[in-house]
């Protein structure tokens, strides 16, 4: 879920997701889980100063190692009607020169949009590429999911969502 | 002590009994479930649109909006009356009465109104430097070129999900309720076999036992009949849980066979032997393998 953005300087130039891995964190008392996908997909245009982003990734593409904990994650984030994590974003062009970033993102999820701004990222540029990462600070309430429990005990609302991405303009 | 022993047992079996009627009435009160398909006058899906139900009994209102593929997906709602209202930007509303009934799926699919003339808005002005824009130049998830069934909603397939997570849930809280007459019946096992024990002894931990079984049965009959999702390969300690269950499945079936047997010959006068001395052994392995199920979906090792 999450979105980064290259340092765009394409005038009406475009951007495209190379390679990305983005990891859950879910915290439970009896033990920790994360789940990574490495399914994502975007695309960044930019036209008149401004660079729009999107990245998509499905909700089924995220293992968490165990086939019955993601079945459970499917049905609890309504994978099935929602199939899609889906995060837009916008930045200026002129932001291209740091080594961090600040980004409003919108997050569609489980049926819900969530906006978190100003989420920082740092940036690295080599030959061409620009690789990306951060965390978005997710909760599962952000989205009204109801937190999963196992043994009468739910998991923590805060499931941070690691994001590292690398990108190169077409 | 006879008499001791049976008020015990009856206890036991008042609290189980009382158990056992709380999970399917549980299941009976189960919320209900709102979805459908919103789409505009051309028969097109319609994203984004925004769904709010609000009980007409509470007052309480509950949001949502349809994914890329115009689906939509209200579940925990709780059953009653209920006004239902669709919209989206560029048409108009529908609103619609609704009774739901507990563990049902209502679909109400909406055609909305033909757009509506948008006044042209000043720009805003209190965006933040990077906010997401609708700008026209902004790619969408078409762009991104995943094939069709990755991106659009299965509603089939939720509802097997829900059903599954569902049936699920109440055999992991039969599971628990299970460990606790299981550990007793153990523990009764020390004054039921040896060569001094009594009738209350054998009495007591045959109830036990009875109960175990039961309650193991009823735990079992939700996951076995759970549904599957096709296509989903087991990994990972879920494999293991499921492994346990050929060791502790037919050790429950043969452990109350062989504890007949065995109770027989004790009742006889006589020492347990031949077939009914493996009782003990087989009642020890079943009940391992169902404690390390347990274990293996609970800690992580």
């Amino acid at each position: 879920m999450l979105l980064a953005l290259p340092t765009l300087a394409l005038a009406d130039g475009q951007w495209v997701l190379e390679q990305c891995t983005l990891t859950y964190h879910v915290s439970h008392p009896l033990h920790q889980t994360e789940g990574v996908s490495h399914a994502a997909r975007g695309k960044g245009t930019c036209h008149a100063g401004q660079c729009d982003f999107l990245i998509a990734v499905p909700v089924k593409s995220f293992d968490s190692g165990d086939s019955n904990r993601d079945l459970h994650t499917l049905q609890v984030t309504h994978g099935a009607a929602f199939p899609m994590v889906i995060v837009r974003t916008r930045l200026p062009e002129s932001s291209a020169t740091s080594a961090t970033l600040n980004v409003d993102l919108e997050i569609q999820f489980a049926g819900q949009t969530a906006q978190y701004k100003q989420v920082p990222f740092k940036l690295e540029t080599h030959g061409g590429e620009t690789h990306i990462t951060g965390t978005i600070p997710a909760t599962l309430s952000d989205f009204k999911i109801d937190p999963p429990s196992l043994l009468t005990m739910p998991v923590k609302n805060e499931i941070p969502v690691r994001v590292e991405m690398t990108w190169h303009p077409q | 002590m006879k008499t001791r022993a049976a008020q015990f047992v009856s206890g036991i079996g008042i609290v189980m009994l009382l158990l056992l009627i709380s999970v399917p009435s549980q299941a009976q009160i189960a919320d209900a479930t709102l979805s459908g398909t919103v789409t505009d006058p051309s028969g097109a899906i319609v994203p984004n649109a925004k769904i709010s139900v609000r009980n007409l009994n509470t007052g309480q209102s509950t949001d949502t909006q349809t994914n890329s593929a115009g689906l939509y997906n209200l579940r925990n709602l709780t059953p009653g009356d209920y006004e239902v209202s669709i919209s989206a930007d560029g048409f108009g509303t529908k609103v619609a009465k609704v009774a739901l009934s507990g563990g049902a799926t209502l679909t109400i699919d909406a055609a909305l109104a033909a757009p509506q003339a948008q006044p042209q808005l000043p720009p805003a002005t209190d965006n933040l430097p990077n906010a997401p824009s609708s700008s026209k130049t902004e790619p969408s998830l078409e762009d991104l070129g995943f094939p069709a069934d990755q991106t659009q909603a299965n509603a089939r397939e939720q509802a097997l999900l829900d059903k599954r997570t569902h049936m699920l849930k109440i055999h992991q809280r039969m599971g628990l309720i299970t460990t606790v007459p299981l550990i007793a019946t153990v523990a009764t096992s020390l004054n039921a076999g040896g060569k001094n024990t009594s009738t209350a002894s054998r009495d007591l931990h045959t109830a036990l036992g009875a109960v175990t079984g039961d309650l193991y049965f009823i735990t079992a009959y939700y996951a076995i009949r759970a549904p599957r999702v096709p296509g989903t390969e087991t990994r990972g300690p879920i494999r293991f849980h499921k492994a346990m269950a050929w060791i502790h499945g037919p050790g429950m079936i043969l452990t109350p066979i062989l504890g007949a047997i065995a109770f027989d010959q004790k009742s006889k006068g006589e020492k347990v032997h031949g077939i009914a001395s493996a009782h003990g052994p087989v009642a020890i392995v079943t009940a391992g393998a169902f404690g390390a199920a347990l274990l293996s979906v609970s800690v992580k090792f």
